[in-house]
């Protein structure tokens, strides 16, 4: 359940509401009962309002905090570390990108083996997105012209498939039409 | 009469709406600061046709470069000559009433020519070709020459634009009001409502001021190299440092970064000082004081190195700390937005409130705020971040905080129209106003967001090609429900009634507060 609300849009989508839609509810209740509705003084003493500030301030804090601890196992950085640390073989992607193409090698990938994409740009920004055959959006990453290093991640398909690339650092008029396939075979074939 | 004011009177409809009374003895601190807000809504009214005719570009297949060109004049005019000039020119007007110290003379001059000359330059340059997206993507400026897609001559022209309208942004708009707060003689007859730093409302403007400075010198440092080779005055090898990407990419984010986080200190300094004038017990208190500026305080410390969230997709050029480090910096924007928030809702229900519309407005525009924090920080955490940079999330999330402060400005600018203008404005018209631009701002917003969960990109001319023209369709009814909203507003100018012709008038000593 955590993998589908970390590693998905969507699963942003849900946490974007769960903090808008409580806060949407109060204001409006707040605001309009206080000027449509009865808007005298409240008759609530001070120290309540200390409790509820420190109560809400509290509730933030913890929101906050296990929202992004939770959230650890779920980075790029992470699966990065840990595939490498696993000591299994880890299959090697090196592409580049210019304006406004990708020049991937015809690596075969498969289901469950760990992949190492290194992405370079050869002239202006870009971006180097994969997408699931869903539309799912499994990783970007961004592609900054004159680095040393390439730009690097390790990812595990689990799905074979053919996946669409799309760049995603806008590059100029023909930004749209920098795409390529990666396709994903099931283990063994 | 100053310069201003007589530009004002000759600007066709802008005069109705932003003219200035050069009698009430008030012209110091209303001229210029009326005439920076005339500006801004032309450009917005640039902005929002912009706006409009994208998904109408798409729908009808009219080409990507026309898309690219809209994209890249729509975002470059709401940003900087809308969004910004309409904030200096509040702001301004504020500032003057509140310390007693007029805005004239050549600052308020040059404040107002490079914005509005420089977005100029810009635009023509657009124009021409040049469709850089409102973030430049250096050195995507340079590429662009090189392959072919615009001019030499037209780069140097969009550069000279932008770095116009950087100096009005980094170093005049600051200077002027860091001028005012501690320099210069307080004229007792320009005073409106005498405020010190202890109050929030003036504190987020200082530290706003600063913000802008120090965060915005090295960028300009290095966009002004850039520059000095483009004309050729010096060497392009001199400046090769300057041109590295990383190096370009890294003090613009840094800058365009803290300029949204000044933007949101200065708005809600806005808010802090304007809620406690409509509570409906008369009390004129913030909640709690310690409380909003401790928002502010942290907002700006969380806020210096949060920018590394944009570049947390280069692993591992950035390394894994620094890109945590700004997952958890942007977080902690958030705890300060949660304190505003509590002290917004507090004073509320603690001492009423007059349901007048500028208040109204600006409460709505803090709403959309809240949205676009909420937004902000999703797509700010790490893991995240891997699914929604270079999605169309982002360009929701940069229109909605621009919409955002925007509208809490309008509220703003309502509560200060009557004593800039000597004219009121009809609270059924805005009602109607903040009725349905808060419905198309949200309504856009939530589509972009979910557009993006969907993995649309942003910047892209081709919403059919993944499934997405739908969210495409969804942007025009929302941006035109905001445009409807606009022009309701527009109206509302137009027919601003003169305050001396309304029998039993109260507004203008209220207002004056």
């Amino acid at each position: 359940m955590l993998e589908s609300f970390y590693l998905t849009g969507w699963g942003a989508f849900g946490m974007m509401l769960f903090m808008l839609v409580p806060f949407m509810a109060v204001f409006f209740y707040v605001v309009l009962s206080k000027s449509y509705g009865d808007s005298s003084p409240s008759k609530a003493p001070q120290s309540s309002f200390v409790k509820m500030e420190r109560a809400w301030i509290g509730l933030v804090i913890v929101v906050f905090v296990a929202v992004n601890i939770a959230s650890i196992d779920f980075m790029p950085t992470t699966a990065t570390a840990k595939a490498v640390a696993s000591g299994e073989k880890i299959t090697e992607v090196s592409f580049t990108a210019e304006s406004w193409s990708f020049d991937l090698p015809e690596t075969k990938i498969e289901v469950g083996k760990p992949i190492r994409f290194s992405g370079k740009s050869l002239d202006t920004m870009h971006g180097f997105a994969v997408y699931h055959p869903d539309g799912k959006v499994l990783f970007t990453m961004m592609l900054m012209p004159g680095l040393e290093s390439p730009t690097s991640l390790i990812h595990t398909f689990k799905d074979a498939g053919t996946y669409t690339v799309r760049c995603l650092e806008y590059c100029g008029n023909s930004h749209h039409e920098m795409r390529d396939e990666l396709v994903v075979v099931a283990a063994g074939s | 009469m100053l310069a201003a004011t007589k530009i004002l009177q000759r600007l066709p409809f802008f005069n109705r709406m932003f003219g200035v009374d050069a009698e009430d003895g008030l012209q110091e601190i209303n001229s210029w600061p009326a005439l920076m807000i005339a500006s801004s809504f032309i450009w917005l009214a640039v902005a929002g046709l912009l706006g409009v005719a994208m998904p109408l570009i798409q729908r009808f297949e009219l080409g990507s470069d026309l898309f690219y060109m809209a994209l890249t004049a729509h975002g470059a005019a709401l940003a900087f000559p809308f969004s910004f000039q309409l904030m200096a020119g509040i702001s301004l007007h504020r500032a003057g009433g509140c310390v007693g110290k007029p805005i004239t003379g050549v600052l308020p001059a040059l404040i107002f020519i490079c914005m509005n000359l420089g977005a100029a330059l810009l635009t023509v340059a657009i124009l021409l070709g040049f469709s850089v997206s409102l973030v430049v993507m250096y050195p995507l400026p340079v590429v662009g020459v090189a392959t072919g897609q615009w001019s030499f001559n037209t780069l140097v022209l969009g550069f000279t634009g932008i770095a116009l309208v950087l100096t009005m942004m980094i170093y005049l708009y600051p200077v002027q009001l860091l001028k005012m707060m501690f320099f210069g003689k307080k004229r007792e007859d320009l005073i409106l409502s005498e405020r010190t730093l202890d109050d929030p409302g003036m504190l987020g403007m200082v530290i706003a001021a600063l913000v802008l400075i120090v965060m915005g010198t090295p960028l300009m440092i290095i966009a002004s190299y850039v520059l000095v080779a483009l004309w050729g005055i010096i060497p392009l090898d001199v400046v090769a440092w300057a041109t590295k990407p990383v190096v370009f990419q890294f003090a613009f984010f840094t800058f365009a970064h803290n300029l949204m986080e000044a933007m949101a200190l200065m708005v809600i300094s806005g808010i802090y000082a304007t809620l406690p004038l409509y509570l409906a017990d008369g009390t004129r208190e913030l909640y709690s004081k310690r409380l909003a500026n401790a928002a502010l305080w942290i907002l700006l410390i969380t806020s210096f190195s949060s920018f590394f969230h944009h570049f947390i997709t280069l692993l591992p050029n950035l390394p894994a700390s620094l890109a945590y480090h700004g997952n958890i910096m942007s977080w902690g924007t958030g705890i300060g937005a949660a304190l505003s928030i509590f002290t917004i809702l507090a004073t509320i229900w603690k001492h009423g409130l007059r349901k007048e519309p500028g208040i109204m407005i600006a409460l709505m525009g803090f709403v959309i705020y809240v949205m676009d924090g909420a937004s902000a920080l999703v797509t700010s955490n790490v893991a995240w971040s891997f699914q929604l940079h270079g999605t169309m999330w982002q360009s929701g999330h940069t229109m909605t905080v621009l919409i955002a402060m925007s509208m809490m400005w309008i509220g703003v600018l309502y509560h200060h129209y009557p004593v800039m203008t000597g004219r009121t404005l009809s609270d059924k018209q805005g009602n109607w106003f903040m009725v349905l631009f808060t419905a198309g701002a949200l309504g856009a917003g939530l589509v972009m967001l979910a557009g993006g969960a969907a993995g649309m990109p942003r910047r892209f001319a081709d919403w059919a090609q993944g499934g997405w023209a739908v969210y495409g369709d969804l942007i025009l009814v929302t941006g035109l429900l905001m445009a409807v909203g606009l022009i309701i507003l527009a109206a509302n100018f137009m027919k601003s009634r003169k305050l001396d012709e309304i029998p039993g008038s109260a507004s203008a000593p209220e207002a004056a507060e």
